[in-house]
């Protein structure tokens, strides 16, 4: 068994645009240990999203390896949705709630996705809510909801099913800055409580203090 | 999980609303089409299926029931040398016009049997019995064409084609699809009203025991020359046919229900696929979070039945109202178990086809989009 939850050798995107041929991510490499906690950082543009779309199993590589728990993803072969459901949990900028589904039945949806349905889903998605500090909120709908409580039903809904890893795109990026600091602890701290590997990928540079491992990422090139 | 498809259809109540309008239509309007065309073949056929006869005999090159014209009187006696026949019964179908007591005129259907023959007169009567058509000039109308005919009662008396006749009793269910009200009489007054129908337009058989109406009818081909003859299932077939085919009507009907069924598929295609557009991002996230097509396609399908069958019972409720609207007005709307059955199914194809479109969509779905702001 590998001793990281991810890692990626020699990434590479390449997208083209008619005669024109960009470079989005450039031979990037990197390691995630299990427990820890990682930030990419970097301007709009540099590929921060190519690059979590890929290690998120979303985007195939032109190029390189992507290894989840010590196995190669096999892009041709592998059902992706089942590793995508196995292995990672996502928290979206822009939350990506079910509009029509309240807080505790978006949690349910990830554990309906695994087989886990009925009383059990329903208590471990208020056990999960009740982690994030919503525990009075589970009927509420997403509209119903502030910015940073739509994001901590986000995070709620990613780390209920216990993933090894927690890919996160700018999780704070639809927030305050009181709301996004309060949701960058609340995410350090279900991480190192429950010993979940965490990607962030940010522009947020209070994010530095709170990770154990910053990257930069400069047009396609990871800058450690 | 909750279903995610129920809760997307209930969440946004104006677009479902509009989804069940449209799927409410759509089957209100195949199943008044259908009903009312079977029960215009009904009524087609009615007199054919109604009178116990084996088999038909009539004018050569019949186009149906309704357009028969006379044969010779001797041809009776031709049919009962045929093997197999054991009993013939004389009968007339004519034309002719009643004068209302308003001094307004109406066209009518005239049968003539003899009460008292093989056959009988094979309707219920609601008032008045068939011997009463016996020894004069006697007529009976149906129930259902009294207030069409000048608030016609028993014991009135009317001219048919000039001729007096007394109305002595009332039939039931007695209806015609050329609209014209049935009057039945006795055979003897039946020739009196129409010169050229003096003579028999049918003679009707019942065949022996052991027989078949198929064998008799082909014995009584051969041995008399210039008729038709059909069983009573031909008969009524030819007849439904004429009427379906040769008129367009079938075509009508079948063309209305089809413009039903379309402006269902286009108003749920509509719908489910600005449903599926707006919850896109949600289907994205579905993806990215793990979930295969197929559980969304599942979605979609799901969205697509339970609008189908909200929108097939609200349809079919509506149309028992509007049967017993046409029942009021004398026009038959038949809805079998089978038409029943055969809307459902298809208000779900209909359903279910209409999300193809929404699937093919979903399919192409590229899961990145949930990383765009």
């Amino acid at each position: 068994m590998s001793e990281y939850i991810l890692e990626a050798r020699s990434l590479r995107k390449v997208y083209k645009e008619g005669p024109v041929t960009v470079e989005a991510v450039r031979d990037v490499s990197l390691q995630v240990s299990a427990g820890q906690s990682v930030a990419i950082m970097g301007p709009s543009g540099s590929g921060k999203t190519t690059l979590l779309s890929m290690i998120g199993c979303i985007l195939q590589p032109s190029g390189g390896e992507v290894i989840i728990e010590g196995r190669p993803v096999r892009w041709e072969i592998d059902d992706l949705s089942h590793v995508r459901l196995h292995s990672i949990g996502f928290v979206f900028q822009t939350f990506n709630l079910f509009s029509a589904l309240t807080a505790l039945e978006n949690v349910e949806v990830a554990l309906d996705l695994r087989g886990i349905r009925g009383p059990e889903a329903r208590k471990r998605a208020r056990e999960m809510l009740d982690a994030v500090g919503l525990g009075e909120r589970v009927n509420f709908l997403p509209r119903d909801l502030s910015g940073g409580q739509k994001q901590r039903v986000s995070i709620a809904r990613a780390l209920v099913n216990r993933p090894p890893l927690i890919l996160a795109d700018e999780p704070t990026g639809n927030l305050d800055s009181k709301t996004g600091h309060g949701i960058i602890e609340l995410l350090r701290d279900l991480v190192v409580r429950e010993r979940r590997s965490v990607v962030v990928v940010t522009h947020d540079t209070r994010m530095m203090d709170l990770v154990d491992r910053v990257y930069q990422l400069e047009d396609g090139v990871l800058v450690p | 999980m909750p279903s995610i498809a129920r809760k997307n259809l209930f969440y946004d109540r104006t677009r479902f609303a509009i989804t069940v309008i449209g799927i409410t239509f759509s089957v209100v309007l195949i199943f008044t089409t259908v009903g009312v065309y079977l029960g215009f073949m009904q009524d087609a056929a009615f007199i054919v299926e109604t009178i116990p006869a084996d088999v038909w005999v009539t004018s050569k090159n019949l186009q149906n029931f309704n357009f028969a014209w006379p044969i010779p009187e001797r041809k009776l006696e031709q049919i009962k040398e045929v093997k197999g026949v054991a009993d013939t019964e004389k009968m007339i179908h004519s034309w002719g016009v009643m004068k209302l007591f308003s001094g307004g005129t109406e066209q009518v259907e005239i049968l003539g049997l003899d009460p008292d023959g093989a056959f009988g007169i094979p309707w219920s009567m609601v008032s008045g019995r068939p011997t009463d058509l016996m020894g004069g000039d006697f007529v009976a109308v149906d129930r259902s064409s009294v207030t069409r005919l000048g608030r016609l009662k028993v014991g009135d008396i009317r001219e048919i084609n000039d001729i007096r006749v007394k109305v002595v009793g009332l039939t039931k269910g007695l209806k015609s699809i050329t609209t014209a009200p049935y009057v039945v009489t006795s055979y003897d007054t039946a020739s009196l009203f129409n010169p050229y129908f003096r003579e028999p337009v049918f003679i009707l058989v019942r065949v022996s025991p052991g027989e078949t109406a198929e064998g008799v009818a082909g014995r009584i081909r051969d041995h008399v020359s210039n008729v038709d003859v059909y069983t009573r299932d031909g008969l009524s077939a030819k007849t439904r046919w004429y009427w379906t085919v040769a008129t367009g009507m079938g075509l009508g009907f079948l063309l209305t229900a089809f413009v039903g069924f379309v402006v269902g598929m286009v108003v749920v295609s509509q719908t489910i696929y600005s449903s599926t557009v707006e919850h896109i991002r949600e289907f994205g996230t579905l993806k990215a979070i793990g979930a295969t097509n197929w559980t969304i396609y599942k979605i979609i399908l799901e969205q697509a039945a339970v609008n189908a069958g909200i929108g097939f019972v609200i349809g079919l409720l509506l149309v028992l109202f509007i049967q017993k609207g046409y029942e009021a007005l004398g026009i038959a709307m038949l809805i079998p178990n089978t038409l029943m059955g055969a809307v459902s199914v298809l208000t779900l194809v209909m359903c279910l086809s209409a999300s193809i479109v929404s699937i093919r969509k979903v399919r192409t779905l590229d899961p990145v989009m949930v990383f765009r702001s």
